[in-house]
């Protein structure tokens, strides 16, 4: 494999046939990662089937999801509502490759989705029961959820949203 | 209010393969093969690198030449392990040394048997030949000589 570049090139098969010395290693590498209040009620309200924003009762926006202090007054949030389960394609991408980058035919779609009564706040999920050159920005969607056993407080409570016909 | 946090975990499927470079491989190989140390010389600087490496860190220039290391050498410094790697406790403490060599620049990091002291002279124990496969534990331990 001559690259012109200094070096030892291997394959693959060299590393299996030996041809070279190698040390295999597989660290057991695990996290916990502490959500914080806000976060943490979300993910609650998550698993109960609903999508919980804050409003920052200084300038009246709204974050979903919530953050415990407004950025934009440096003001403790305190104000929690339940929005709705619906909301509009604010942007999409069709993805080919899975995340540990192996090639697929048919693409996932992740999109931002502006969640309605939120002004522009919204989050980043996946849609579904749509074909991939159907999907336009602003469309309306709406969230397909898990069974409620089967919730357990993850973004991934919402299996994707899916679009209003 | 800190009813309200979560924790969410999760682990990294990580997997690495290392290989030892072209210096590194010699090295290991002359272990396996030979039972027997060899080091890097840079013949313009005086200098014998042990682990061996390909260019030489003060005046840059390739290194192509390997001389043997005598199967002795000097502790410079050592440890008592109680906990691997993970934090784990132990069943049996592990006693590391760093053992430097004479005529060479570098050292080597690896177990001992039993107890050492800075400036003891060990001696390297290599494994049988059956049970060596080119790598650093092919060195079995460091014994100290009495």
């Amino acid at each position: 494999m001559p690259t012109g570049l200094k070096g030892t090139g291997l394959k693959e098969e060299d590393l299996e046939k030996r041809k070279v010395l190698t040390v295999a290693y597989q660290p057991n590498a695990k996290y916990a990662w502490a959500t914080g209040i806000a976060i943490g009620k979300f993910l609650s309200g998550l698993r109960a089937g609903e999508i919980l924003g804050i409003k920052c009762d200084h300038c009246g926006r709204i974050a979903v999801p919530p953050r415990i202090f407004c950025e934009w007054c440096f003001k403790k949030s305190e104000s929690w509502i339940r929005l709705p389960d619906t909301g509009h394609v604010n942007t999409f991408s069709l993805s080919y490759i899975t995340t540990d980058t192996t090639r697929v035919k048919t693409p996932t779609i992740p999109a931002v989705i502006q969640i309605d009564s939120a002004g522009n706040a919204g989050f980043l999920h996946i849609l579904g029961e749509v074909k991939p050159d159907e999907v336009k920005i602003g469309m309306a969607v709406k969230a397909v959820w898990l069974e409620e056993s089967a919730r357990k407080g993850s973004i991934t409570d919402i299996k994707y949203f899916k679009p209003i016909r | 209010m800190t009813s309200d946090t979560m924790k969410v975990e999760g682990d990294f499927p990580i997997r690495f393969r290392y290989t030892a470079g072209l210096a590194g491989e010699k090295f290991l190989r002359e272990i396996r093969d030979n039972a027997q140390l060899v080091a890097a010389r840079c013949p313009s600087c005086d200098l014998n690198y042990l682990p061996p490496r390909i260019y030489c860190e003060r005046c840059m220039s390739s290194l192509n030449e390997f001389v043997p290391v005598e199967n002795v050498g000097v502790v410079e410094s050592y440890t008592l392990c109680t906990r691997d790697n993970e934090g784990k406790q132990l069943a049996k403490p592990v006693h590391l040394a760093l053992v430097r060599f004479p005529s060479t620049y570098g050292g080597l990091i690896h177990n001992t048997k039993g107890r050492v002291s800075i400036g003891d002279r060990v001696r390297v124990v290599f494994k049988e030949k059956s049970e060596r496969t080119g790598s650093i534990l092919d060195i079995a331990y460091f014994e100290k000589i009495p």
